[in-house]
Protein backbone atom coordinates (compact mmCIF):
# COMPACT_ATOMS: atom_id res chain seq x y z
CA UNK A 1 0.00 0.00 0.00
CA UNK A 2 1.34 3.43 -0.80
CA UNK A 3 2.20 5.68 2.13
CA UNK A 4 -0.60 8.07 2.90
CA UNK A 5 -0.19 11.46 4.48
CA UNK A 6 -2.40 13.96 6.21
CA UNK A 7 -1.19 17.08 7.96
CA UNK A 8 -4.00 16.72 10.53
CA UNK A 9 -4.20 12.94 10.67
CA UNK A 10 -6.92 11.54 12.91
CA UNK A 11 -5.26 9.33 15.54
CA UNK A 12 -6.02 5.63 15.31
CA UNK A 13 -7.68 5.68 18.75
CA UNK A 14 -10.05 8.43 17.59
CA UNK A 15 -10.85 6.56 14.38
CA UNK A 16 -11.83 3.58 16.51
CA UNK A 17 -13.92 5.75 18.83
CA UNK A 18 -15.63 7.20 15.77
CA UNK A 19 -16.36 3.76 14.38
CA UNK A 20 -17.72 2.48 17.69
CA UNK A 21 -20.01 5.52 18.10
CA UNK A 22 -18.16 6.63 21.22
CA UNK A 23 -17.83 10.28 20.16
CA UNK A 24 -20.43 12.91 20.87
CA UNK A 25 -22.48 14.27 17.98
CA UNK A 26 -20.15 17.18 17.26
CA UNK A 27 -17.07 14.95 17.40
CA UNK A 28 -18.70 12.40 15.14
CA UNK A 29 -19.59 15.04 12.56
CA UNK A 30 -16.10 16.56 12.70
CA UNK A 31 -14.42 13.21 12.02
CA UNK A 32 -16.98 12.20 9.37
CA UNK A 33 -16.43 15.48 7.51
CA UNK A 34 -12.66 15.11 7.70
CA UNK A 35 -12.76 11.52 6.44
CA UNK A 36 -14.89 12.43 3.43
CA UNK A 37 -12.29 14.96 2.39
CA UNK A 38 -9.18 12.99 3.30
CA UNK A 39 -7.98 9.93 1.41
CA UNK A 40 -5.18 9.29 3.90
CA UNK A 41 -7.33 9.09 7.05
CA UNK A 42 -10.00 7.22 5.14
CA UNK A 43 -7.41 4.61 4.19
CA UNK A 44 -6.38 4.38 7.84
CA UNK A 45 -9.99 3.73 8.83
CA UNK A 46 -10.27 1.07 6.14
CA UNK A 47 -7.09 -0.52 7.53
CA UNK A 48 -8.66 -0.57 10.97
CA UNK A 49 -11.77 -2.28 9.59
CA UNK A 50 -9.63 -4.83 7.78
CA UNK A 51 -7.92 -5.58 11.08
CA UNK A 52 -11.30 -5.94 12.78
CA UNK A 53 -12.37 -8.33 10.01
CA UNK A 54 -9.22 -10.37 10.58
CA UNK A 55 -9.97 -10.61 14.32
CA UNK A 56 -13.55 -11.72 13.60
CA UNK A 57 -12.37 -14.31 11.11
CA UNK A 58 -9.72 -15.64 13.50
CA UNK A 59 -12.27 -15.95 16.28
CA UNK A 60 -14.86 -17.63 14.09
CA UNK A 61 -12.25 -20.03 12.73
CA UNK A 62 -11.51 -21.06 16.33
CA UNK A 63 -7.88 -19.96 16.12
CA UNK A 64 -7.79 -18.08 19.41
CA UNK A 65 -7.41 -19.08 23.01
CA UNK A 66 -9.12 -16.29 24.86
CA UNK A 67 -11.17 -15.58 27.96
CA UNK A 68 -14.62 -14.30 27.03
CA UNK A 69 -17.74 -13.31 28.97
CA UNK A 70 -21.09 -15.08 28.80
CA UNK A 71 -22.75 -12.39 26.71
CA UNK A 72 -20.11 -12.83 24.03
CA UNK A 73 -20.83 -16.56 23.79
CA UNK A 74 -24.52 -15.82 23.45
CA UNK A 75 -23.81 -13.47 20.55
CA UNK A 76 -21.66 -16.10 18.83
CA UNK A 77 -24.47 -18.62 19.12
CA UNK A 78 -26.96 -16.05 17.84
CA UNK A 79 -24.76 -15.62 14.75
CA UNK A 80 -25.12 -19.33 14.10
CA UNK A 81 -21.72 -20.52 15.32
CA UNK A 82 -21.71 -24.01 16.80
CA UNK A 83 -20.23 -23.74 20.25
CA UNK A 84 -19.44 -26.91 22.21
CA UNK A 85 -19.30 -26.13 25.91
CA UNK A 86 -17.92 -28.14 28.82
CA UNK A 87 -18.91 -26.84 32.24
CA UNK A 88 -16.72 -28.15 35.04
CA UNK A 89 -16.90 -27.50 38.77
CA UNK A 90 -13.75 -27.05 40.88
CA UNK A 91 -12.02 -30.44 41.30
CA UNK A 92 -14.27 -31.81 38.59
CA UNK A 93 -13.39 -33.65 35.41
CA UNK A 94 -15.03 -34.24 32.07
CA UNK A 95 -14.57 -36.38 28.95
CA UNK A 96 -14.33 -34.07 25.99
CA UNK A 97 -13.77 -33.88 22.28
CA UNK A 98 -14.17 -31.52 19.35
CA UNK A 99 -16.64 -32.48 16.64
CA UNK A 100 -16.08 -31.94 12.94
CA UNK A 101 -18.91 -29.41 12.87
CA UNK A 102 -17.90 -27.49 15.98
CA UNK A 103 -16.80 -23.93 15.34
CA UNK A 104 -15.69 -23.31 18.88
CA UNK A 105 -15.03 -25.26 22.07
CA UNK A 106 -15.21 -23.51 25.41
CA UNK A 107 -14.52 -24.54 28.98
CA UNK A 108 -16.75 -23.02 31.64
CA UNK A 109 -14.67 -23.19 34.79
CA UNK A 110 -16.87 -22.77 37.84
CA UNK A 111 -15.28 -20.67 40.58
CA UNK A 112 -16.01 -18.11 43.22
CA UNK A 113 -14.20 -15.02 42.04
CA UNK A 114 -15.22 -12.53 44.73
CA UNK A 115 -12.19 -10.87 46.27
CA UNK A 116 -9.78 -12.14 43.63
CA UNK A 117 -7.13 -9.57 42.70
CA UNK A 118 -5.24 -11.07 39.80
CA UNK A 119 -6.38 -14.22 38.07
CA UNK A 120 -4.00 -16.58 36.28
CA UNK A 121 -4.88 -19.74 34.36
CA UNK A 122 -2.38 -22.57 34.35
CA UNK A 123 -2.62 -25.41 31.85
CA UNK A 124 -0.70 -28.70 32.02
CA UNK A 125 -1.22 -31.18 29.20
CA UNK A 126 -0.08 -34.78 29.13
CA UNK A 127 1.22 -34.06 25.62
CA UNK A 128 3.52 -31.21 26.69
CA UNK A 129 6.36 -31.03 29.15
CA UNK A 130 5.82 -27.36 29.88
CA UNK A 131 3.06 -25.85 31.94
CA UNK A 132 1.47 -22.87 30.17
CA UNK A 133 0.32 -19.86 32.10
CA UNK A 134 -2.11 -17.17 31.06
CA UNK A 135 -1.35 -14.23 33.31
CA UNK A 136 -3.72 -11.59 34.57
CA UNK A 137 -6.78 -12.66 32.62
CA UNK A 138 -9.81 -10.35 32.75
CA UNK A 139 -12.75 -11.57 34.80
CA UNK A 140 -15.98 -10.36 36.31
CA UNK A 141 -15.78 -10.87 40.06
CA UNK A 142 -19.55 -11.30 40.24
CA UNK A 143 -19.55 -14.13 37.67
CA UNK A 144 -19.75 -17.75 38.77
CA UNK A 145 -17.31 -19.02 36.17
CA UNK A 146 -14.43 -18.18 33.88
CA UNK A 147 -15.07 -19.02 30.22
CA UNK A 148 -12.05 -20.04 28.24
CA UNK A 149 -12.40 -20.42 24.47
CA UNK A 150 -9.92 -22.96 23.15
CA UNK A 151 -7.92 -22.93 19.95
CA UNK A 152 -10.10 -25.41 18.07
CA UNK A 153 -7.48 -26.06 15.40
CA UNK A 154 -4.97 -27.17 18.03
CA UNK A 155 -7.60 -29.29 19.78
CA UNK A 156 -8.39 -31.13 16.56
CA UNK A 157 -4.74 -32.11 16.19
CA UNK A 158 -4.51 -33.50 19.73
CA UNK A 159 -4.26 -37.25 20.37
CA UNK A 160 -6.10 -38.74 23.35
CA UNK A 161 -4.71 -36.78 26.27
CA UNK A 162 -5.45 -35.14 29.58
CA UNK A 163 -5.40 -31.42 30.26
CA UNK A 164 -5.38 -30.02 33.77
CA UNK A 165 -6.40 -26.41 34.22
CA UNK A 166 -5.89 -24.49 37.45
CA UNK A 167 -7.39 -21.13 38.31
CA UNK A 168 -5.12 -19.13 40.62
CA UNK A 169 -5.72 -16.01 42.67
CA UNK A 170 -2.35 -14.28 42.54
CA UNK A 171 -1.47 -11.86 45.31
CA UNK A 172 1.84 -10.41 46.54
CA UNK A 173 1.65 -12.75 49.52
CA UNK A 174 1.33 -15.80 47.30
CA UNK A 175 -1.08 -17.80 45.19
CA UNK A 176 -4.40 -19.34 46.14
CA UNK A 177 -5.90 -22.20 44.17
CA UNK A 178 -9.46 -21.40 43.17
CA UNK A 179 -10.13 -24.62 41.32
CA UNK A 180 -8.59 -27.45 39.36
CA UNK A 181 -10.35 -28.91 36.33
CA UNK A 182 -9.47 -32.04 34.38
CA UNK A 183 -10.32 -32.59 30.73
CA UNK A 184 -9.93 -36.08 29.26
CA UNK A 185 -9.72 -35.41 25.56
CA UNK A 186 -10.41 -37.99 22.84
CA UNK A 187 -10.33 -37.29 19.13
CA UNK A 188 -13.84 -37.28 17.72
CA UNK A 189 -14.87 -40.60 16.17
CA UNK A 190 -15.98 -38.72 13.08
CA UNK A 191 -12.67 -36.87 12.71
CA UNK A 192 -11.08 -37.39 9.32
CA UNK A 193 -14.34 -38.37 7.68
CA UNK A 194 -15.15 -34.73 6.78
CA UNK B 1 1.01 -3.38 -4.51
CA UNK B 2 0.61 -0.44 -6.85
CA UNK B 3 4.08 -0.16 -8.31
CA UNK B 4 3.61 -2.86 -10.90
CA UNK B 5 0.86 -0.82 -12.52
CA UNK B 6 -1.37 -3.87 -12.49
CA UNK B 7 -4.73 -2.23 -12.73
CA UNK B 8 -7.97 -4.08 -12.21
CA UNK B 9 -11.25 -2.70 -13.41
CA UNK B 10 -14.57 -3.18 -11.76
CA UNK B 11 -17.81 -2.33 -13.50
CA UNK B 12 -20.84 -1.37 -11.54
CA UNK B 13 -23.93 -3.34 -12.33
CA UNK B 14 -26.58 -1.40 -14.17
CA UNK B 15 -26.49 1.65 -16.36
CA UNK B 16 -25.80 4.26 -13.70
CA UNK B 17 -22.02 4.26 -13.80
CA UNK B 18 -20.68 3.13 -17.15
CA UNK B 19 -17.01 3.97 -16.57
CA UNK B 20 -14.41 1.49 -15.39
CA UNK B 21 -13.27 2.05 -11.82
CA UNK B 22 -9.59 1.57 -11.06
CA UNK B 23 -9.42 -0.17 -7.71
CA UNK B 24 -5.66 -0.45 -7.21
CA UNK B 25 -3.79 2.17 -5.24
CA UNK B 26 -2.39 4.94 -7.43
CA UNK B 27 1.23 6.05 -7.16
CA UNK B 28 0.09 9.25 -5.61
CA UNK B 29 2.50 11.66 -7.32
CA UNK B 30 0.59 12.58 -10.44
CA UNK B 31 -2.97 12.31 -9.25
CA UNK B 32 -5.01 15.42 -9.19
CA UNK B 33 -6.67 16.24 -5.91
CA UNK B 34 -10.44 16.27 -5.42
CA UNK B 35 -10.86 19.99 -6.01
CA UNK B 36 -8.82 20.01 -9.20
CA UNK B 37 -10.90 17.17 -10.56
CA UNK B 38 -14.09 18.97 -9.56
CA UNK B 39 -12.93 22.07 -11.46
CA UNK B 40 -12.11 19.95 -14.52
CA UNK B 41 -15.57 18.40 -14.52
CA UNK B 42 -17.25 21.77 -14.08
CA UNK B 43 -15.18 23.30 -16.89
CA UNK B 44 -15.72 20.44 -19.34
CA UNK B 45 -18.81 18.37 -18.57
CA UNK B 46 -18.35 14.95 -20.09
CA UNK B 47 -14.68 14.66 -19.09
CA UNK B 48 -14.98 10.94 -18.42
CA UNK B 49 -11.41 10.59 -17.18
CA UNK B 50 -11.91 13.26 -14.53
CA UNK B 51 -15.26 11.82 -13.49
CA UNK B 52 -13.83 8.32 -13.22
CA UNK B 53 -10.92 9.53 -11.16
CA UNK B 54 -13.13 11.55 -8.84
CA UNK B 55 -15.36 8.52 -8.42
CA UNK B 56 -12.37 6.31 -7.67
CA UNK B 57 -11.21 8.73 -5.01
CA UNK B 58 -14.49 9.61 -3.35
CA UNK B 59 -16.69 6.53 -3.56
CA UNK B 60 -14.69 4.43 -1.05
CA UNK B 61 -14.86 7.27 1.49
CA UNK B 62 -18.61 7.60 1.04
CA UNK B 63 -19.01 3.84 1.33
CA UNK B 64 -17.16 3.97 4.67
CA UNK B 65 -19.44 6.77 5.82
CA UNK B 66 -22.37 4.58 4.83
CA UNK B 67 -20.99 1.53 6.62
CA UNK B 68 -20.54 3.56 9.78
CA UNK B 69 -23.95 5.16 9.73
CA UNK B 70 -26.04 2.39 8.15
CA UNK B 71 -24.09 -0.73 9.28
CA UNK B 72 -25.04 -2.49 6.07
CA UNK B 73 -22.67 -3.19 3.18
CA UNK B 74 -25.30 -3.09 0.45
CA UNK B 75 -26.86 0.09 1.79
CA UNK B 76 -23.38 1.66 1.99
CA UNK B 77 -22.70 0.75 -1.64
CA UNK B 78 -26.06 2.24 -2.63
CA UNK B 79 -25.20 5.40 -0.72
CA UNK B 80 -21.87 5.75 -2.52
CA UNK B 81 -23.62 5.35 -5.87
CA UNK B 82 -26.33 7.88 -5.07
CA UNK B 83 -24.10 10.51 -3.55
CA UNK B 84 -21.61 10.32 -6.39
CA UNK B 85 -24.39 10.63 -8.92
CA UNK B 86 -25.74 13.75 -7.20
CA UNK B 87 -22.25 15.20 -6.85
CA UNK B 88 -21.38 14.69 -10.50
CA UNK B 89 -24.71 16.09 -11.64
CA UNK B 90 -24.09 19.16 -9.53
CA UNK B 91 -20.57 19.58 -10.90
CA UNK B 92 -21.62 19.06 -14.53
CA UNK B 93 -24.36 21.65 -14.13
CA UNK B 94 -21.84 24.13 -12.76
CA UNK B 95 -23.83 24.45 -9.55
CA UNK B 96 -20.93 23.67 -7.26
CA UNK B 97 -19.01 26.88 -7.86
CA UNK B 98 -16.42 26.61 -5.12
CA UNK B 99 -14.59 23.33 -5.78
CA UNK B 100 -12.86 23.64 -2.42
CA UNK B 101 -16.26 23.10 -0.82
CA UNK B 102 -16.64 19.72 -2.51
CA UNK B 103 -16.12 17.75 0.73
CA UNK B 104 -18.76 19.86 2.51
CA UNK B 105 -21.23 19.24 -0.28
CA UNK B 106 -20.52 15.49 -0.22
CA UNK B 107 -20.85 15.43 3.57
CA UNK B 108 -24.18 17.24 3.51
CA UNK B 109 -25.48 14.97 0.76
CA UNK B 110 -24.36 11.89 2.67
CA UNK B 111 -26.24 13.02 5.76
CA UNK B 112 -29.44 13.64 3.82
CA UNK B 113 -29.21 10.36 1.94
CA UNK B 114 -28.53 8.41 5.13
CA UNK B 115 -31.65 9.90 6.69
CA UNK B 116 -33.62 8.81 3.61
CA UNK B 117 -32.12 5.32 3.58
CA UNK B 118 -32.81 4.93 7.30
CA UNK B 119 -36.43 5.87 6.77
CA UNK B 120 -36.67 3.40 3.88
CA UNK B 121 -34.88 0.76 5.93
CA UNK B 122 -37.19 1.25 8.89
CA UNK B 123 -40.18 0.91 6.62
CA UNK B 124 -38.74 -2.25 5.06
CA UNK B 125 -37.96 -3.68 8.51
CA UNK B 126 -41.53 -3.05 9.63
CA UNK B 127 -42.86 -4.85 6.56
CA UNK B 128 -40.49 -7.77 7.02
CA UNK B 129 -41.43 -7.94 10.65
CA UNK B 130 -45.03 -8.14 9.69
CA UNK B 131 -44.97 -10.40 6.64
CA UNK B 132 -41.76 -12.39 6.55
CA UNK B 133 -38.62 -13.42 8.36
CA UNK B 134 -35.56 -11.36 7.51
CA UNK B 135 -32.73 -13.46 6.11
CA UNK B 136 -29.70 -13.79 8.37
CA UNK B 137 -26.80 -12.08 6.64
CA UNK B 138 -23.46 -13.29 7.86
CA UNK B 139 -20.20 -11.81 6.69
CA UNK B 140 -18.17 -14.64 5.13
CA UNK B 141 -14.88 -14.88 6.99
CA UNK B 142 -13.05 -16.00 3.88
CA UNK B 143 -14.00 -12.79 2.08
CA UNK B 144 -11.93 -10.67 4.42
CA UNK B 145 -8.77 -9.09 3.15
CA UNK B 146 -6.30 -9.98 5.90
CA UNK B 147 -4.73 -13.35 6.53
CA UNK B 148 -6.65 -14.29 9.67
CA UNK B 149 -4.11 -16.95 10.64
CA UNK B 150 -1.53 -14.16 10.82
CA UNK B 151 -3.94 -12.02 12.84
CA UNK B 152 -4.46 -14.98 15.20
CA UNK B 153 -0.69 -15.38 15.62
CA UNK B 154 -0.36 -11.70 16.46
CA UNK B 155 -3.30 -11.78 18.87
CA UNK B 156 -1.64 -14.72 20.57
CA UNK B 157 1.37 -12.53 21.33
CA UNK B 158 -0.68 -9.92 23.18
CA UNK B 159 -1.40 -9.94 26.88
CA UNK B 160 -4.54 -11.78 28.00
CA UNK B 161 -6.36 -8.53 28.70
CA UNK B 162 -5.41 -6.99 25.38
CA UNK B 163 -6.57 -10.09 23.53
CA UNK B 164 -9.92 -10.31 25.32
CA UNK B 165 -10.58 -6.59 24.93
CA UNK B 166 -9.68 -6.52 21.22
CA UNK B 167 -11.68 -9.65 20.44
CA UNK B 168 -14.73 -8.21 22.15
CA UNK B 169 -14.23 -4.78 20.60
CA UNK B 170 -13.74 -5.99 17.05
CA UNK B 171 -15.87 -9.09 16.90
CA UNK B 172 -19.10 -7.40 17.84
CA UNK B 173 -18.05 -3.76 17.55
CA UNK B 174 -18.60 -3.25 21.24
CA UNK B 175 -17.86 0.19 22.72
CA UNK B 176 -15.54 0.49 25.71
CA UNK B 177 -18.47 0.88 28.10
CA UNK B 178 -19.90 -2.53 27.23
CA UNK B 179 -16.57 -4.32 27.09
CA UNK B 180 -15.77 -2.89 30.52
CA UNK B 181 -19.04 -4.08 32.00
CA UNK B 182 -18.62 -7.59 30.59
CA UNK B 183 -15.01 -8.03 31.66
CA UNK B 184 -15.20 -6.39 35.07
CA UNK B 185 -12.88 -3.53 34.11
CA UNK B 186 -13.32 0.23 34.20
CA UNK B 187 -14.16 2.01 30.95
CA UNK B 188 -10.97 4.04 31.16
CA UNK B 189 -8.93 0.92 31.68
CA UNK B 190 -10.52 -0.71 28.63
CA UNK B 191 -9.64 2.33 26.50
CA UNK B 192 -6.01 2.16 27.64
CA UNK B 193 -5.78 -1.60 27.06
CA UNK B 194 -7.53 -1.26 23.71
CA UNK B 195 -5.25 1.51 22.51
CA UNK B 196 -2.07 -0.31 23.52
CA UNK B 197 -3.27 -3.64 22.15
CA UNK B 198 -4.43 -2.13 18.87
CA UNK B 199 -1.04 -0.53 18.25
CA UNK B 200 0.78 -3.76 19.03
CA UNK B 201 -1.58 -5.84 16.90
CA UNK B 202 -1.30 -3.51 13.94
CA UNK B 203 2.49 -3.39 14.14
CA UNK B 204 2.66 -7.18 14.33
CA UNK B 205 0.25 -7.73 11.43
CA UNK B 206 2.16 -5.19 9.35
CA UNK B 207 5.43 -6.86 10.30
CA UNK B 208 6.69 -3.67 11.95
CA UNK B 209 8.60 -3.25 15.18
CA UNK B 210 9.68 -5.85 17.66
CA UNK B 211 7.37 -8.78 18.29
CA UNK B 212 5.30 -8.04 21.39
Amino acid sequence: MKPVHCANAVPLATLLEYWLDELDEAGDARIAGHLLGCAACSANLQGLLDLAGGVRAAMQAGLLQVVVPDAFLERLAARGLRVREYAVAPSGSVNCTVGPDDDLVVARLGASLAGVGRLDIEQASSTRAQVERMRDVPFDSSAAAVILAANTGQLRALPASTLRIRLLDVAPAGERLLGEYTFHHSPHPGAGRH
Amino acid sequence: MCNGRAIRYTFFAGPIWPYPMEVDEPDGHDHADDATLARRIAAAPGDAAAETELYRRLAPRIRLYGLKHLRDAQAAADLAQQVMLLTLERLRAGKLRDAERLASFVFGTCRMQVLDLRRTGARRARLLDRYATAPQVEEPAAALGLDHARVAECLDRLSERERSVLVMTFHDEQPAREVAAALGLSEGNVRVIRHRGLGRLRDCVNGEGEPP
